[in-house]
């Protein structure tokens, strides 16, 4: 769902003389894929920016500016029309530009924010408008990134096929036919990588699916495989939220900060919230210090998401927890133990997370207090 | 206009929790968990690992209304574990799986960049000149 490409978001019209009404031509604006190569990185969602309005780091301004004084044709309008202004410019947005954001900028590719295709002759632009002469059409266009729960023009995706069993050897579904299914039904590419079903073995009436076959095209904002793994790191970071979250620590991240967004936000060590949490005997109370931000642990737990290679990311299992509370069975959890992490991809389960494990049994004297090895889920 | 913004069916408010478990008082081992600003991407996925996990015995999850941000994901184990441990097993062990296919997938494309394997006379991949120029550098 979530792979956030750039797409234009905004269009002020400031002179639209051309037979299209101007929210026609804003939604044809908006699908027009744009470069958004690692942009996940690269660019900010504008409600995350620390801009007022926005700026260089969370949108990108774009320029059309056309007029036809030809008489005998008309002209077409295209995606290559539209000119990118370069975020160098001072004052864009005319807001607070901070410089913690540089990085960001030096992540983007020359052609990030570009139309696809834009100066390269073996791709057509992408037609927006005809006019004829004497009709004009100027406007300021701002992309913005998003997600395609939002709208679709925030999908790289173009097509996503997906395909299990071409031969039907297991018989999930059965095809309609006049004479022979086989020689009626074509078969298709993915066939060519499993063998057909034989006529002389017995139907296997326990086998279960073992390959699946996935197709994904992208409108070029994207490339297929960018796609791919992000669609994977997301699934990841869902799942790491929700772990997270189970374990009594609100993540302060949207869920959607892909990546090596650090897990964590303010620290609150010695909030109210503590008391919640207070085991009944302790009196003391666990207060979680929320990762990132340096409360007393000064732990910061990051989960890079792709984990694949598992020898970067380390998904802190506990973000320096009791660090303001000055409880007295706190977990004592440092995350330095939780190298490896998500990553060992043999073990199915990372091999980290020291002594996170989850709802210690409220017997074991005080309250949460001191799980064992064997509680948590990690060390199955 | 009064439309809700859009970004409000995925990022978490200011202070929400994104999990809450309440215990099933009528059922033995049972619990519902409500889990906010996300869909049937994740809830799917979830259902479908705890029914393939042999101390479960009920999994299912619901959407209650289409516009409301959040699912019911309803547990039931059969008492060697709670259903928050068993669904916390059920997240790290999708984790692992899709760390491995990620990593398989990153694998195989090298191989396969143009649909042929490229490799050297030791058997180890070339990287092709065409593909990877421009989208996928970043990796």
């Amino acid at each position: 769902m979530a792979r956030v490409p750039v797409a234009i978001d905004m269009v002020e019209i400031e002179t639209n003389t051309t037979v299209l009404p101007d929210e026609f031509i804003a939604h044809r604006l908006g699908m027009i894929p744009l470069v958004s190569t690692n942009c996940d990185e690269a660019m900010r969602y504008t409600r995350d920016c620390t801009c007022e309005v926005r700026c260089t780091y969370c949108a990108i301004e774009l320029m059309l500016n056309v007029s036809c004084h030809d008489g005998g044709h008309t002209m077409d309008i295209t995606s290559d029309m539209l000119e990118v202004v370069p975020t160098s410019r001072p004052g864009f947005g005319g807001f607070d530009v901070d410089a913690d954001g540089s990085e960001e900028l030096a992540k983007r590719v020359e052609s990030f924010g570009h139309p696809i295709g834009q100066g390269d002759p073996s791709t057509p632009p992408i037609l927006i408008c005809k006019i004829r002469k004497g009709q004009e059409l100027r406007i300021r266009c701002i992309a913005k990134k998003g997600i395609a729960k939002e709208h679709s023009k925030w999908s790289p995706c173009a097509a996503v096929g997906f395909e299990y069993d071409p031969h039907n050897k297991l018989r999930h579904t059965s095809y309609w036919f006049e004479y022979d299914a086989r020689s009626e039904w074509p078969l298709s590419e993915n066939a060519k990588d499993e063998e057909p079903a034989r006529d002389d073995l017995p139907f296997d009436y326990n086998a279960k699916p073992e390959k699946f076959y996935m197709d994904v095209e992208t409108d070029g904002s994207l490339g297929a495989q960018e796609v791919v793994m992000k669609g994977l790191a997301e699934l990841q970071t869902k799942l790491a939220n929700l772990v997270l979250g189970l374990k009594g620590d609100p993540p302060e991240t949207d869920g959607f900060q892909n990546g090596a967004a650090a897990l964590g936000g303010p620290a609150n060590g010695a909030e109210p919230a503590a008391a919640a949490w207070g085991a009944p005997g302790g009196g003391g109370g666990w207060s979680p210090a929320r990762g990132g931000a340096g409360a007393g642990g000064g732990a910061t737990s990051t989960w890079g998401a792709g984990a694949g290679g598992g020898s970067t990311s380390t998904w802190g299992a506990s973000p320096s927890r009791g660090a303001g509370g000055g409880a007295t069975g706190t977990w004592g959890n440092s995350p330095a133990a939780a190298s490896g992490g998500w990553g060992a991809p043999a073990g199915g389960s990372g091999s980290g997370g020291g002594t996170a494990g989850g709802w210690g049994s409220p017997a074991a004297g005080a309250g949460w207090g001191s799980p064992s090895q064997t509680q948590n889920g990690w060390n199955v | 206009m009064n439309a809700p913004n859009r970004y409000e069916l995925y990022v978490l408010e200011e202070g929400e929790r994104p999990v809450e478990v309440t215990e099933d008082t009528k059922i033995p081992n049972a619990a519902t968990v409500k889990i906010v600003k996300q869909d049937h991407t994740l809830a799917n996925l979830l259902r479908s690992q705890l029914l393939s996990m042999p101390q479960v015995t009920f999994a299912g999850y619901k959407v209650p209304h289409p516009l409301h941000p959040y699912f019911l994901l309803k547990i039931q184990t059969d008492g060697s574990v709670t259903p928050t441990q068993v669904l916390e097993t059920a997240c790290t062990k999708l984790i692992g799986t899709i760390a491995t296919l990620e990593a398989k997938f990153k694998r195989e494309f090298t191989y396969n960049a143009d649909g042929a394997v490229q490799e050297d006379a030791y058997g180890v991949p070339v990287t092709g000149d065409g593909l990877e120029g421009r989208s996928y550098i970043d990796f």
